[in-house]
């Protein structure tokens, strides 16, 4: 196995990178783990809080008991009864035990119960809600990435007015930070004007399907949040990709390029793919972020995404909830950066002939 | 340039009076050549030296037909093979003269080449920008066959990325690339600058091969080395603050340099030549003028040690002393 | 060189926007009454001469939260700045200066930190903390989640210093390592250095405003952030009371842009390569 690594540096380069985002990955669940247990907020407390209004004492105990079991918090035999101690007490689990259980859990994609909205599924909540972001994110960074580019290498390449008019206009939008845009657009568009809806993601009333008329209403809810997350996407990728084309119409190589009398075209083709790169990078990092990257947005609109479902966690101290979320958003954007990494490590020739020097 | 148009008889290269300015980011125009004139015939090869600033890397963009904002063509001609360049369209100059007719071998050649391209791919651009009807296969055995002549084993080299090749290996294809089409003229603005000594003394052998096997046939060769201008110049024409000051053959102007700019700067050059042995380098004191102002007199009175009095009143012309130009009414 | 900047356009537009703000959160509380304590009126009352720009849902004085919700904002920002900056900056001089394992070490826990959003790191931390967020925690907290950025640019710009001759002959010299990195590289890197502390400063703020905004600001005091999330927990949106929110809104988009056009014109006068 050593000497066949050895044979192939790039894949030595893969697995090495694989390993080391394994490790980040542990670091990270059990970043997810521990922080929202240093508080104070016990999930049985509060759920007893709750129920404790009409119900006995004998009941009572029962009820805790069984929380107590719902949330790994006490020992269970294989029968799912909890296991009591010489007085007759359930007896607590570890919480190297608790981050165990955690773990295989998680694995096996069951994030727990929601504290809040008791007792649904945290992964149920996720499932409902993750569709909605994703159909914001996807499309405004793939069609921002897109346009934002094409601007940005045009204003690079024919200069003159379109870049004096573009430049100013990119920088504004994408300096800007996302929520305070769209808190504007709510107001001037959605409260104001009454052109779009200013909260939610559908009329009330419909339910989520697809038929026709619950996309027409999600639509029409959809274009706010749209505007505002891809007016910014576009500037950003404008002003980047503007300042990688300029270097790269600097460069030597484009100055050889041009004395020896290739096309002009040709000479374009050249700057962008050198200046793609990078913006390729960034796409798939943005890609990857796309989960939690939109959660002020959503909140601001109350969009029924990921970001709603995380802020209504937070001001209910779910954090069964928290967790979950917190984790996906973490894992797609651990997954992304180990793509992009890899990616890179293959298309680019410099890195490429770094593998092998480095042996 | 169509087969009618070519007068084979002329001289390659022919500067009549070229005069080129730029202009600063604030409008103020700098007249960075002023009245240059020289030919070039086949088989010649012109050494140009002079200080940094000097204005030969501009000389030789004219000379290319490479009047792009913010450098402008003021007055003159440039003529290659008879046919006057100057009037010609940015895509005429890109297809028929460009690669074709001239070629420039640039300053820097190790960071010329396209990261992210093979050298075949790149050699095959080239190609297809002036030739579009040639076939892959074909292209490929024409770059095949150059290299290997130019001694570089082609199959690795032509598959390669620039990262992956050494910088010997880099310039000799950036000279492989240049001379593809067979340019009848190559500008060489110091390829030697960047590489040590042995590698040198190949790359000037490569050229001197091209030379001798007709593929290139006449050299402007930029440099700053003496030896380097003694072994391949036949010509030599010493430039300062724009203007030709001396222009003559090689062993004149290296020996026995009459302007007295000529002499400080072979005086100030190291040199392990037999003659030059025993001279101290002498640095010239001072800098060149400033040529945004409309310059008065001999441009190089300031800093001349044996200047006189009404040097810095008259404009100085080229006259012919001692069978070469020397821009000095002293000489 | 610096000519150059004051004579851009940009520059001068940035800084007079900041300056502005600046000196309404420092002189304000001077020129004006403010008093975040007491109710001057009924709840979301509309901007009349007395009361500027209303009130919130309490019945306070918007214009005084207003102006203490800037000064803390931008309190926080530029603490957290700061602290980014100097983390940053020292664990990118130190791991680009001295190379090989020291550096790989460091460098893979930049990775580290860069990887993991830091917008979850704070909503888990900040979620677990409640009560005991002040301002200067909540700072304290993003300046040492958000260095990481920093360090890497630091990090690139010390390891090509490494290589220069001054830095070698002070080596020789028998300079220690903290004396070199202090004294013959870190001068170098000054205005790179200021640069990126504008842009920490303005990621702070930022950064602050959306914790803020989720609901996971300051325990008892008031930031620009914390103003726009109890407008719209309070439905001062569907009500129409946008003096609750809009101002605020403006004044983190006025600090955040002008920090970013000042960083951008500083930027393209110091790196020629950008200039056309």
């Amino acid at each position: 196995m050593r000497s066949w690594l050895r044979a192939h540096p790039t894949l030595r380069h893969i697995v090495g990178r694989a390993g080391w985002y394994v490790l980040t990955f542990f670091v990270a669940v059990a970043v997810n783990f521990v922080l929202p247990r240093l508080g104070d907020a016990n999930p049985v407390d509060m759920l007893m809080a709750r129920a404790r209004t009409n119900l006995d004492s004998t009941t009572a105990r029962q009820q805790e008991e069984a929380y107590l079991a719902e949330f790994g918090l006490v020992h269970v035999d294989d029968a799912g009864a909890v296991i009591r101690d010489a007085a007759g007490k359930p007896v607590p689990t570890s919480l190297p035990s608790q981050f165990l259980r955690y773990v295989s859990l998680s694995a096996q994609g069951d994030l727990g119960t929601s504290i809040l909205q008791h007792p649904r599924r945290v992964s149920e909540i996720i499932g409902k809600a993750l569709p909605w972001t994703l159909a914001l994110q996807l499309p405004t960074i793939v069609v921002g990435w897109l346009v934002g580019n094409l601007l940005g290498a045009l204003a690079a390449y024919y200069r003159g007015v379109f870049d004096r008019v573009l430049y100013p206009i990119a920088l504004l939008t994408s300096a800007i930070p996302a929520f305070c845009l769209g808190i504007i657009l709510v107001y001037v568009f959605g409260i104001q004007l009454e052109w779009f809806p200013a909260v939610g993601g559908y009329d009330d009333g419909m339910v989520p399907g697809l038929s026709w008329a619950f996309v027409r209403s999600a639509s029409y809810y959809y274009v706010l949040p749209f505007v505002s997350i891809l007016v910014i996407v576009v500037g950003h990728q404008a002003i980047g990709m503007r300042s990688m084309c300029i270097y790269e119409l600097g460069t030597d190589y484009v100055k050889y390029a041009k004395l020896l009398g290739i096309h002009e075209r040709k000479i374009l083709l050249y700057m962008f793919r050198n200046a793609m790169l990078p913006q390729l990078t960034g796409l798939a990092l943005a890609l990857g972020g796309m989960v939690g990257g939109a959660l002020i947005t959503e909140m601001i609109f109350s969009y029924p995404g990921l970001g709603l479902a995380i802020l209504t966690a937070i001001q209910g101290n779910d954090y069964p909830l928290i967790s979950g979320c917190t984790l996906l958003v973490t894992v797609c954007v651990l997954i992304a950066n180990f793509c992009v990494d890899v990616a890179v490590g293959l298309l680019d020739p410099r890195i490429r002939a770094s593998h092998g020097a480095a042996q | 340039m169509t087969a009618a148009q070519v007068n084979v008889t002329a001289p390659i290269l022919e500067v009549e009076k070229l005069r080129v300015h730029y202009l600063t980011r604030f409008g103020t125009r700098v007249q960075a050549v002023d009245d240059v004139s020289f030919q070039l015939r086949e088989g010649e090869i012109l050494g140009i030296a002079g200080e940094s600033g000097c204005g030969k890397t501009t000389l030789v963009s004219g000379c290319m037909g490479l009047f792009i904002p913010p450098l402008y063509h003021s007055s003159g001609d440039v003529r290659i093979l008879g046919q006057s360049i100057v009037g010609m369209s940015r895509e005429q100059i890109r297809r028929d003269v460009l690669g074709r007719q001239i070629a420039m071998i640039p300053q820097g050649a190790l960071n010329s080449l396209n990261p992210t391209r093979r050298i075949k791919d790149l050699a095959t651009d080239m190609i297809v920008s002036h030739d579009d009807r040639a076939g892959k296969r074909e292209i490929y055995e024409r770059l095949r066959e150059r290299f290997e002549r130019i001694g570089l084993d082609a199959k690795r080299v032509l598959n390669a990325f620039p990262v992956e090749l050494p910088a010997g290996t880099k310039q000799r294809v950036v000279i492989g690339i240049s001379t593809l089409l067979n340019p009848k003229l190559v500008v060489a603005d110091e390829p030697t600058s960047a590489l040590d000594v042995s590698t040198q003394k190949s790359v000037i052998r490569l050229l001197f091969d091209l030379m001798d096997r007709g593929i290139i046939s006449s050299m402007l060769f930029i440099t700053h080395e003496l030896p380097l201008l003694r072994h391949v110049s036949s010509s030599i024409a010493v430039m300062y603050a724009g203007e030709f000051v001396e222009y003559g053959s090689t062993e004149q102007v290296i020996f026995d340099g009459q302007q007295p700019y000529t002499r400080a700067l072979m005086g100030s050059m190291l040199s392990a030549e037999p003659g030059q042995r025993g001279k101290k380098p002498v640095a010239i004191e001072g800098a060149p003028p400033d040529l945004k102002n409309v310059i008065v007199g001999c441009r190089f009175a300031e800093r001349c040690p044996s200047v006189r009095p009404d040097c810095s009143q008259k404009q100085q012309q080229l006259r012919t002393v001692q069978l070469r130009q020397v821009r000095c009414q002293y000489a | 060189m610096l000519k150059g900047l004051f004579r851009s356009p940009s520059f001068a537009i940035g800084c007079a926007m900041f300056f502005g703000t600046l000196l309404i959160a420092l002189f304000g509380p001077l020129v004006l009454r403010v008093d975040v304590e007491h109710r001057v009126g009924l709840a979301y009352m509309q901007p009349s001469a007395r009361h500027w720009l209303g009130t919130d849902h309490l019945g306070i004085d918007m214009v005084s939260l207003l102006i203490k919700g800037l000064r803390a904002s931008l309190y926080v920002g530029f603490l957290a700045g700061s602290v980014a900056t100097v983390l940053g900056t020292l664990i990118g001089l130190y791991g680009g200066y001295k190379g090989g394992f020291i550096d790989d070490v460091l460098t893979s826990v930049t990775n580290l930190f860069l990887v993991i959003p830091t917008l979850i790191v704070l909503i888990l931390l900040s979620s677990s903390l409640e009560e005991g967020r002040s301002l200067t925690l909540i700072a304290l907290l993003i300046g040492c989640t958000t260095w990481t950025w920093t360090a890497r640019a630091v990090r690139a710009q010390s390891s090509s210093l490494r290589t220069r001759d001054h830095v070698a002959l002070a080596r020789i010299n028998g300079f220690g390592t903290g004396h070199i990195v202090l004294f013959h590289i870190l001068p170098y890197l000054l205005s790179y250095i200021f640069m990126v502390f504008i842009l920490q400063t303005a990621s702070g703020i930022l950064t602050e405003a959306s914790i803020s905004l989720l609901g996971l600001g300051p325990y008892d005091s008031i930031s620009l952030g914390k103003i726009l999330n109890e407008a719209i927990r309070n439905e001062a949106l569907g009500d129409g009371a946008w003096w609750a929110f809009v101002p605020a809104t403006l004044l983190v988009t006025v600090i955040a842009f002008s920090l970013y056009i000042i960083n951008t014109s500083m930027e393209s006068v110091f790196n020629p390569r950008l200039r056309r």
